[in-house]
């Protein structure tokens, strides 16, 4: 493998992570809270809708990834209020979630499809860091800006998750909210933040999807990428840093399986980026109590006062 | 009011509605297997749903999107029940359960499309672009300058074995050194496979690009690197106005029309249909070449095309953008004179497949598996 093989994967993975690392930043800290949301392709979806459709009429990616931002949230507001206040099975809101904006998208979306966006997010090329040998144009040309915002708000959400209070509080929200719940904390309203923060990373992760990885609309473009991140978050043990890896890692597999196809198999490269995935479920079931000590305590419980 | 009543009611009722449809009306149900905004092959069946639905009083239409292929007798039963007398399922996986629906629903017309099970009350059709392929590939061969052309693929079916050898035949009658480096993505729509497959092939040197699949993402992503393309079914030229060359545009709406009418006149019935398979092309409308309806070739690259001169065994000194022209004609003409796979022709192992002078046959054009010389790339059950 020459220096233009890596140049290219490491280039084309960073571009194709990026809605990934967005959506599993937010699941991590839905998660972390003690809320599944497998609302992630339903809440990408509307994202990438709204996103190109304010991008479309005003003209500004910036704004229509704004949209994406705030839609998301919304989306994920709805979850927040049937699990968190109902108390509803959080497995059957998020899939509900994920039909519900697959369907409005794809009914909103009727008659934009077919028109490239007007103005796309176009790539940068970050002064001075492109000139340096192979890594220039292996890490700062033919990007978005979202992949550099995407890495630095990684960092962001690692450091107040694990090195402030606000962390400690929507960890012990996560791990046992009635401990939490005692201690003051109103349960309640860190679980709303988290699921919002959530939807809002994934709105901008379906945003980027049509305003600028492929600026235009068409009916389930996200095409399974929430699914995906549902399962980097587990492989992420629930950690931000680790979801850069997870999610770039990700990137270069699935642009592998296109790239090593004159030399191997396609329906076996085709399976590789899922292959994995499956591999870390297994390992993340099997591997044990290590594993499943990282998962918070409270995943997927609705929190009642008084009860356990 | 007794039972007996009830339904004396009921069925005179039923009588009456049917009289008041009028025995000749047409309610016709389109199954679709994808979203009809994917701007690809279920968005063309859609358009072409709406313009006969347009032109005729007697017909009405009903359609039903994104059915997977497994469930498609639950969908038909469904339309049946919702009085359509002829129903169409237009995607190949369709196949079986609309067979099977065919036995049970003896009155009921279908017609299936891309398939070749046939029954008395069931036809099959389809319109393809293997020839509309092959003009592409000319235009392809003059305008590489790397002598690498990407073609990127949705399964590697007869369908898209048929449509990528014509294009390579096409690229190697003006450019014999040129090649056609294939990527599959195993889906007909997705949107980010399509794109690092592009990706893929352009970080391989390819400078001209063609695809089978449903979306114009191909264009897309290489008109950002600056490089040409070629539209697929939908018309994509606006997608990026400097970089689309040609491409295929499909109208379902002609095969619509032509059964819908024999239908309404009663030349065609649930009886007759077993050897009723519309393999439309060129010469009948179905398909057309170009981007964008009406424009054959981007205005931008005309000029590049005249200027590439070819010595042509047969046309002796041509330039590629006649070549096209007089190839188009060739057949388009209802008394077709030349197909793009006309003997002699090998596979890429060296194997005469087709042998000199004749055409293939219907059966094998449907069959084909093998490879014409100048693909390179995997090539799935390759014989």
């Amino acid at each position: 493998m020459d220096l233009g093989w890596l140049v290219s994967t490491v280039s084309r993975a960073l571009a194709f992570g990026v809605p990934l690392l967005w959506g599993t930043l937010g699941e991590i800290y839905a998660e972390r809270s003690g809320v599944v949301n497998l609302g992630v392709e339903g809440m990408m979806i509307l994202g990438a809708y709204a996103g190109f459709a304010v991008a479309q009429t005003v003209g500004v990616p910036a704004l229509g990834l704004l949209a994406a931002a705030v839609v998301g949230a919304a989306a994920a507001l709805w979850h927040a209020f049937l699990t968190v206040t109902l108390r509803a099975n959080q497995y059957v809101s998020g899939l509900a979630l994920t039909l519900f904006g697959l369907g409005l998208a794809g009914l909103l979306g009727r008659g934009w499809e077919g028109k490239p966006l007007r103005v796309p997010l176009g790539a940068i090329t970050v002064p001075g860091l492109a000139e340096i040998p192979v890594l220039g144009p292996m890490l700062f040309v033919d990007q978005t800006i979202l992949t550099y915002l995407g890495v630095l708000l990684a960092v962001i959400l690692w450091v107040v998750l694990f090195r402030t209070r606000w962390g400690v509080v929507i960890r012990s929200v996560g791990e046992s909210p009635a401990t939490a719940d005692s201690l003051g904390i109103n349960v309640t309203l860190v679980r709303y933040l988290c699921v919002a923060l959530g939807g809002l990373l994934a709105g901008v992760g379906g945003g980027y999807l049509s305003v600028a990885y492929r600026p235009s609309w068409t009916e389930g473009m996200t095409a399974g990428m929430g699914w995906i991140v549902i399962a980097l978050t587990i492989f992420a043990s629930w950690d931000p840093l680790r979801a850069i890896w997870g999610a770039f890692f990700f990137g270069a597999l699935y642009h592998l399986s296109f790239r090593l196809q004159a030399y191997v198999s396609p329906e076996l490269l085709k399976l590789m980026p899922y292959a994995f995935a499956i591999l870390v479920l297994a390992v993340s079931g099997f591997g044990g109590a290590r594993w499943r000590r990282r998962a918070p305590g409270s995943l997927g419980i609705p929190y009642v006062r008084g009860e356990r | 009011m007794n039972v007996r009543k009830l339904w004396l009611l009921v069925a005179a009722l039923v009588m009456g509605g049917l009289l008041a449809m009028g025995a000749d009306k047409i309610k016709a149900g389109f199954i679709y297997v994808g979203p009809i905004g994917d701007y690809g092959w279920t968005h063309a069946h859609d358009v072409a749903r709406r313009i006969v639905d347009e032109q005729y009083d007697w017909l009405e239409t009903v359609y039903i999107e994104s059915v997977p292929e497994g469930e498609v007798e639950t969908y038909i039963d469904q339309l049946v029940r919702q009085g359509c007398n002829v129903i169409f399922t237009t995607s190949f996986g369709f196949i079986d359960g609309t067979f099977a629906a065919a036995q049970r629903y003896p009155n009921v017309i279908f017609a299936h499309a891309s398939g070749f099970k046939r029954a008395p009350n069931m036809a099959t059709y389809m319109a393809d672009f293997y020839q509309v392929y092959y003009l592409n590939g000319l235009m392809a061969g003059a305008l590489t300058k790397t002598g690498k052309i990407g073609y990127v693929g949705a399964f590697p079916i007869p369908e898209l074995k048929r449509h990528i050898s014509a294009f390579t035949i096409g690229v190697r009658e003006v450019n014999p050194t040129a090649e056609v480096h294939v990527r599959w993505i195993y889906e007909w729509y997705n949107p980010a496979a399509a794109k690092e497959a592009t990706e893929a092939l352009i970080a391989e040197g390819c400078d001209v690009f063609a695809f089978t699949e449903d979306s114009p993402t191909v264009i897309q992503v290489a008109a950002e690197r600056g490089l040409a393309s070629f539209a697929h079914y939908s018309p994509m030229y606006a997608f990026a106005p400097d970089y689309v060359v040609s491409g295929q545009l499909v109208h379902w709406e002609v095969i619509y029309d032509d059964f819908l009418v024999k239908v309404h006149e009663g030349v065609y019935t649930n009886k007759n249909l077993t050897h009723v398979d519309y393999w439309w092309l060129l010469a009948q409308k179905a398909a057309e070449l170009g981007a964008e309806i009406g424009m054959p070739v981007n205005p931008q690259y005309v000029a590049p095309l005249q200027g590439y001169v070819i010595d042509h065994p047969t046309f002796g000194r041509i330039s590629v953008y006649d070549l096209v022209f007089v190839r188009y004609n060739q057949m388009a003409d209802p008394g077709i004179t030349f197909d793009p796979f006309e003997g002699p022709v090998y596979d890429r192992k060296g194997n005469l497949v087709v042998p000199a002078g004749m055409w293939m046959s219907y059966d094998h054009l449907i069959t084909m598996e093998w490879a014409a010389d100048g693909v390179v790339g995997p090539w799935p059950g390759e014989p």
